[in-house]
C-alpha cells in the first residue's frame, strides 16, 4: 500500500495539471466569495443572511476544478491506457484505488485549506463591519464551517473519484458529477409538494453537504450541519464503492 | 497534366528548439514504391503530416500533382494514406468509419462495401472498431486509403506490430498498387522490409534526405569493394590489412568487414603475413548495410566522428 | 508557410458541393456512435421525465381556487370594502386625509413602516366576488393618486403622500359601463385621472371605500403589511341604496392574499354611518390587494420553467456529446483523418456545429413539444394552478428551450476544440450555464449577483423559459430566482449564440493555425 501510495503521489506531482487545477480551485473559491461579500447589502444588523455562508459561497464554483481533478486522477489513466500500465504495476486494484484516494484527499485538503482561509480573510477585509464575530475562527460555528468546508471539497473529491471509476471516460465522468451536484439542487427547488422538496434537499449532495456553511438560523435547516455533511460523506463512500467494484469485476 | 506523383522541395520545420525538417527534398513517382527509411525522429512521419496538410512548415512546398494538399478539392481521390491505424472512434463500426469518409468525398456507401471486400475485412465491418486486432485495423486503414481509388498511396510504418501473414499481405498489396501505376510511398524503420519491398530509397536522417537513388543502385554502391574476412586471429588481421590502406570493422566475433581492398589482394596479404582465416569472400550488402553506412553507425574504426546519430 | 498554406483556385471552386460532402461525413460520424445517439435521445427524454416528475410531485388538490381577472390572468383581489349597491348611474366622493402602513420586524413585533403601494380610496366593482370587474381611484404610500381598473391597468394622477395637512379628495363617476376617475387636492378643483370602460358591470353594481396593503419586499423575500386610511366627507349621489355601510373583507381566503400580519385584522369604524350626503368619517384598516398575481403573491402555482426544470440535466448530457463530437477525435488524432479527408478546416468545423446542432434541436423540440402539455396537465390535474400562456409564448419556451440546448452543444464543441480536452469543455461549460442558477437558487445570495450572473453568462438563454412579466404598479422580487429575467427571452438566448459562435471563431481560427 505504501508504494502504491508513493507512485501515486508521484503521478499527481509529476504533471502540471493537479496543480493548476487546485490553483484554480483556490482562485475561483475565493473570487467567488469575495465577489459576492463586495455586492451584498450590509448593514450593521448582517448581511441579510448568514455572514460565514456568503464568504465561503465561493465554493459552489471551487469545487468544479476539485472534480475535474479527481475525475482526471483515474478517467485520464483509462483515456491514455495507462491503466493498464498502472494495475500491471500494482495487481490489487482496490489498492490502487484505495491509494487514488488518500492522495486526492491529502492534495484537496491541502488546497481547500487555501481556498477556505483565503475566502475568510477576503470576507473579514471586504466586510469589516460583519467579520467581527461571525468571520473569526475562534467563533465556534465559523470554525466548524471552515473546517466542515474543507472536509465538503475532500468528499466532493472523492464522490468525483468513484464516479469517474465507474463512467471510466473523462468528459462523461465530469458530466455525471457536475450533475449530481448541480442539476439536483435546481430539481428540488421546482418540485410542488413541500415533503419531497425538503427530502430531495436532504438527499442532494451539494445541498446537503453545505449545510455545514450554517453559522445562524441552524433550526430552520432541513438537516443539521454535521449530519448534513454526513449524507456527502454517505455518496463518497458509495460512489467509491460502486467504483471500486466495477474496477474489480470488469477488464481493464 | 502538371507532375504526377508526389513532389517535396526544401522542407523545414522547427519545433521549438528541434530541427524536425532542414531541407527535406524528395520526390515519389507513379508506378513505383518510394521507401522512406530513417531512424525514429528523423522526420519521416513530419513528412507525411506536411504532405497531408496537416502540419505547417516554415519553409518549402510538398505538392501532389502539382498541388498543395489542402486547395485538392476531393482529397482522398488524389491521395490515400496511413498515418496511424488506432486512430478511429472505438465504438464506431469499421464500416460506419470508412462511410463517414466516403461521405466527405462524396461517394456513395457502394464504394464502402467495395473496399471492405478488397481487403478482407467483410465478416468484422459491422462490429466496433474498438474490438479489432491490429491487423485488421491496418487492413480498415487500407481500406481507408483505397476509398478515393487514388492515384497514390501513402502508408506511415505500414508494418508495425504486423504478424507474418499481415506483412506478406501487405507487401503484396504495395506491389500490386505500384504494378497498377500508382505512386506508393512507404515509411519504415525496418530496413529488411524495405529491400524486399521498395523500389526506390529515401533515406532521411537528421531532417534531411542523405540518400535518394534506386534499391539497386544503392546496394550495388554500398557493396562495392567490400569484403568478409573470417579469422580466429582478428587483431592481427585488422593491423595487417589497415597497414596496406584499407577500412577495417569488426562485424562479428572473428569476422572482418574490409572495404579498400579487392579479395584477391586480401588473401594475398593475409597469407604473406601468416595471419590464419576460414574464408574471405565478396560483401553482399543489406538494407541495413547501406543505412548504417550512410548515417555512419557502423563507423568504430573509423577516425571521423559519425555523421548522423540514430536518437 | 508556403505550400500548405496556399489555397488554389480549384479548392474555391469547390464550394457547396464540398461543403454539404464535408456535412454529410459529419453527420455519419455522429450518428454511428451509438453512445453520443443515446446521449442526445436521453436529452429529449429527460426533459420530458422531469415533467412528468414536476407535474405528479405537487398536490393541491382542495386548495382554494385563484381569482382570474378578466383578461383570463391570475389575480390578486383580496382588500377591506366597505361597500353598498348602486343601480344604474351613480357618483362618490371622499377626502383622504391618512395613510399609515405597518410592517412587522418579528413575530408579533408590528412597527409603522412604508408601503409604496399600500392603496386607499373608492372602488366600484360588479360583486365581492373575486376576480370581478372594477375601477377605482386611490391615494396609495408612495406613488400619488392612481386610477386602476381590470387589474392590470393603471394611470397616475397628483402625486405626493396624503397628511393631515394634505388630505386628497378622490371621486368616481359611474354612468353605464364608463367609470370616470377624479382627483383634488382642495376639494373644489378636479382634475380628471382616468377613464376606464368596465365591461361586464351590471346595472347593479358595490360601490364605496377601500383599504389594501400588499406584502412588502424584504431581503429576498416578502412580508405581509396592514395599512389604515382615515377617509372624510363621504358623499354619493344617484342611485345608491340607502341603509348602513357594510364592510367586510373580500377573499379572505385566497391563494394570492398572504394575510394580515399577526394578531390584526381588517376593521372599519365610522361616525355618522346613517345617510348620504351626510360627509360622513371612516377608518379603514385593511390588507390585499388588487393586482395582477406575480410570483411573489401566487407562490404556489406552476410556470412553463419549472415543468422544464429537466432542461437543466438535458443540459448536460448534451454538452457531454458536444465535446466528446470533437476532443475524441483529438484524443484518438483521428482528426488527422478527418482534416486529410476535408482540408478545408474551418468548414469540418462549421459542419460539425450544424449538424450537431440540428440534432440536438430535433431531440429537444420533440422532447419540450411532448413535456409541456404533459406536464400542464398532470399539474392541472393535481390541483396546481398553471400561470396560463399565450400558445405563441408556449411555442417560443418549447422551441427556445430547445435550441438552448442546441447551441450549448455547439459552445461546448467550440471549447472543446479549443481546449482539446472533454473533461476541460464539459466543466466550462457546464459552470458557466448551469452553476448561475445554482447560486440564484442559494436564498442569501445578493440580489446584484444573481442578477449579474443571469445576464453575462451564457446561462441568460434560460430567460426563454421566462413566461412571468413584472407590472410596475406591483412590487416583488423581480429576480432570476422568481423567474424574472433581467433580460428579454431572445435577448438572453442571444448572449449563449454570441458566446457560441465567438467560440467556434477562436475554434476556427485555431483549428486553422495548429498542426493537426
Amino acid at each position: 500500500m505504501r508504494r502504491a501510495l508513493h507512485a501515486e503521489w508521484t503521478k499527481m506531482r509529476t504533471v502540471a495539471g493537479p496543480l493548476w487545477l487546485m490553483l484554480g480551485a483556490v482562485a475561483a473559491t475565493v473570487a467567488l466569495g469575495a465577489g459576492a461579500a463586495s455586492v451584498a447589502h450590509c448593514t450593521a444588523g448582517g448581511c441579510g443572511g448568514d455572514t460565514t455562508k456568503l464568504a465561503l459561497m465561493g465554493v459552489y464554483l471551487g469545487q468544479a476544478p476539485v472534480a475535474v481533478l479527481a475525475v482526471l486522477s483515474i478517467s485520464g489513466e483509462y483515456g491514455t491506457g495507462m491503466i493498464r500500465t498502472s494495475l500491471a504495476a500494482v495487481p490489487r486494484r482496490a489498492t490502487v484505488l484505495a491509494a487514488k484516494a488518500l492522495t486526492l484527499t491529502g492534495v484537496v485538503a491541502a488546497g481547500g485549506a487555501f481556498a477556505v482561509l483565503g475566502s475568510v480573510l477576503a470576507g473579514r477585509l471586504i466586510l469589516p463591519g460583519a467579520g467581527d464575530r461571525a468571520l473569526s475562527l475562534s467563533h465556534g460555528p465559523t470554525l466548524r464551517a471552515v473546517v466542515g468546508t474543507v472536509l465538503y471539497l475532500v468528499l466532493i473529491g472523492l464522490l468525483s473519484l468513484g464516479a469517474a471509476t465507474a463512467v471510466r471516460d473523462s468528459a462523461a465522468g465530469i458530466g455525471v458529477v457536475l450533475g449530481l451536484l448541480y442539476v439536483l439542487p435546481i430539481v428540488s427547488r421546482t418540485v410542488g409538494d413541500p415533503h419531497w422538496q425538503r427530502l430531495l434537499q436532504k438527499t442532494a449532495p451539494m445541498s446537503a453537504g453545505l449545510a455545514v456553511q450554517a453559522t445562524t438560523d441552524l433550526g430552520s435547516l432541513p438537516l443539521s450541519p454535521w449530519a448534513g455533511l454526513g449524507v456527502t460523506a454517505g455518496w463518497a463512500a458509495a460512489a467509491l464503492l460502486t467504483g471500486g467494484l466495477l474496477l474489480r469485476v470488469r477488464d481493464a | 497534366m502538371s507532375t504526377p506523383g508526389i513532389v517535396v522541395a526544401g522542407l523545414r520545420k522547427r519545433y521549438g528548439g528541434t530541427l524536425a525538417l532542414d531541407g527535406l527534398s524528395f520526390t515519389v513517382r507513379p508506378g513505383v514504391v518510394t521507401g522512406l527509411v530513417g531512424p525514429n525522429g528523423a522526420g519521416k512521419s513530419t513528412a507525411m503530416r506536411v504532405i497531408l496538410g496537416l502540419d505547417a512548415v516554415d519553409e518549402g512546398t510538398a505538392l501532389i500533382g502539382g498541388t498543395p494538399y489542402r486547395s485538392l478539392r476531393r482529397p482522398l481521390s488524389h491521395v490515400g494514406s496511413l498515418l496511424d491505424a488506432a486512430a478511429l472512434h472505438p465504438a464506431r463500426s469499421g464500416r460506419g468509419h470508412l462511410l463517414w469518409l466516403a461521405h466527405a468525398q462524396g461517394l456513395a456507401a457502394r464504394r464502402v462495401d467495395q473496399v471492405i471486400e478488397q481487403v478482407g475485412l467483410a465478416p468484422a465491418a459491422r462490429r466496433k472498431a474498438g474490438g479489432y486486432s491490429l491487423g485488421m485495423r491496418q487492413r480498415l486503414g487500407i481500406a481507408a486509403a483505397l476509398l478515393g481509388d487514388p492515384p497514390i498511396i501513402m502508408l506511415d510504418e505500414p508494418f508495425n506490430g504486423m504478424d507474418p501473414d499481415g506483412i506478406v499481405w501487405m507487401r503484396g498489396f504495395l506491389r500490386s498498387s505500384a504494378a497498377q501505376g500508382r505512386a506508393v510511398l512507404v515509411s519504415s524503420h525496418l530496413m529488411g522490409e524495405m529491400q524486399d519491398t521498395a523500389d526506390h530509397l529515401v533515406v532521411v536522417g537528421r531532417g534531411r534526405a542523405i540518400a535518394d537513388a534506386g534499391m539497386a543502385d544503392l546496394l550495388s554502391a554500398a557493396s562495392r569493394n567490400r569484403v568478409a574476412v573470417r579469422t580466429t586471429a582478428a587483431a592481427h588481421a585488422a593491423r595487417v590489412l589497415a597497414h596496406a590502406g584499407a577500412s577495417v570493422a569488426a562485424s562479428g566475433r572473428d569476422t572482418l568487414a574490409v572495404s579498400g581492398l579487392a579479395a584477391e589482394r586480401i588473401v594475398a596479404l593475409l597469407t604473406r603475413s601468416a595471419v590464419p582465416f576460414s574464408e574471405v569472400s565478396a560483401h553482399r550488402a543489406t538494407l541495413e548495410d547501406v543505412y548504417l553506412e550512410l548515417t555512419g553507425g557502423a563507423a568504430e574504426f573509423r577516425a571521423a566522428p559519425p555523421a548522423e546519430v540514430s536518437r | 508557410m508556403s505550400g500548405t498554406a496556399v489555397r488554389s483556385r480549384s479548392g474555391r471552386r469547390a464550394g457547396r458541393d464540398g461543403f454539404a460532402h464535408v456535412l454529410h461525413a459529419e453527420w455519419t460520424k455522429l450518428r454511428t456512435v451509438r453512445g453520443w445517439v443515446a446521449g442526445i435521445v436521453a436529452a429529449g427524454l429527460m426533459v420530458v421525465l422531469f415533467a412528468l416528475l414536476t407535474g405528479v410531485s405537487s398536490d393541491q388538490k382542495g386548495a382554494p381556487p385563484v381569482p382570474v381577472g378578466p383578461g383570463g390572468e391570475p389575480v390578486a383581489d383580496s382588500f377591506y370594502f366597505v361597500h353598498r349597491p348602486l343601480t344604474g348611474n351613480g357618483s362618490i366622493t371622499v377626502s383622504v386625509a391618512a395613510l399609515d402602513s405597518s410592517v412587522p420586524r418579528g413575530p408579533g413585533d408590528l412597527r409603522p413602516g412604508t408601503v409604496p403601494w399600500a392603496k386607499a380610496g373608492l372602488v366600484i366593482k360588479e360583486s365581492t366576488r373575486q376576480g370581478s370587474p372594477y375601477a377605482a381611484i386611490m391615494a396609495t404610500g408612495g406613488h400619488g393618486v392612481r386610477m386602476q381598473d381590470g387589474y392590470v391597468n393603471d394611470h397616475a394622477g397628483p402625486a405626493g403622500r396624503v397628511s393631515a395637512g394634505s388630505p386628497r379628495w378622490l371621486r368616481l363617476d359611474r354612468s353605464g359601463d364608463t367609470v370616470t376617475g377624479y382627483a383634488s387636492t382642495d376639494g373644489t378643483r378636479w382634475i380628471g385621472v382616468g377613464t376606464a370602460q368596465v365591461r361586464g358591470l351590471g346595472s347593479t353594481v358595490q360601490g364605496g371605500l377601500f383599504v389594501a396593503s400588499p406584502p412588502v419586499v424584504q431581503g429576498g423575500g416578502t412580508a405581509t403589511s396592514v395599512s389604515t386610511a382615515a377617509f372624510g366627507d363621504l358623499r354619493t349621489r344617484g342611485g345608491w341604496a340607502g341603509g348602513d355601510w357594510t364592510g367586510g373583507q373580500v377573499g379572505a381566503r385566497s391563494p394570492t392574499f398572504a394575510g394580515y400580519p399577526e394578531n390584526v385584522s381588517g376593521s372599519f369604524t365610522g361616525a355618522g354611518a346613517a345617510s348620504a350626503g351626510s360627509g360622513a368619517a371612516f377608518t379603514v384598516t385593511g390588507a390585499g390587494d388588487m393586482a395582477p398575481a406575480v410570483r411573489d403573491s401566487l407562490p404556489t402555482g406552476g410556470v412553463l420553467r419549472d415543468i422544464l426544470a429537466g432542461t437543466f440535466a438535458a443540459l448536460i448530457a448534451v454538452v457531454v456529446v458536444g465535446a466528446r463530437f470533437i476532443t475524441e477525435e483529438y484524443r484518438r488524432k483521428m482528426i488527422r483523418l478527418t482534416l486529410a479527408a476535408s482540408p478545408r478546416r474551418s468548414r469540418v468545423l462549421v459542419a460539425k456545429a450544424l449538424v450537431l446542432w440540428a440534432a440536438t434541436f430535433v431531440a429537444g423540440s420533440v422532447g419540450t413539444a411532448l413535456a409541456i402539455p404533459l406536464g400542464e396537465r398532470l399539474a392541472r390535474g393535481h390541483g396546481v394552478y398553471v400561470f396560463p400562456v399565450s400558445s405563441s409564448t408556449e411555442l417560443r419556451v418549447a422551441l427556445g428551450t430547445a435550441a438552448l440546448l442546441a447551441t450549448a452543444a455547439v459552445l461546448a464543441l467550440a471549447v472543446g476544440a479549443v481546449l482539446r480536452h472533454g473533461a476541460g469543455a464539459v466543466t466550462a461549460v457546464v459552470v458557466a450555464m448551469v452553476l448561475p442558477y445554482v447560486l440564484i437558487a442559494v436564498p442569501f445570495t445578493p440580489a446584484g449577483l444573481s442578477k449579474g450572473v443571469a445576464a453575462v453568462t451564457p446561462g441568460a438563454a434560460f430567460a426563454v423559459q421566462q413566461t412571468l412579466v413584472p407590472y410596475a404598479q406591483v412590487a416583488a422580487n423581480y429576480t432570476p430566482y422568481y423567474g424574472y429575467f433581467p433580460l428579454p427571452p431572445w435577448a438572453g438566448f442571444a448572449v449563449l449564440a454570441g458566446y457560441a459562435v465567438a467560440g467556434l471563431a477562436v475554434a476556427a481560427v485555431l483549428i486553422d493555425r495548429r498542426d493537426a
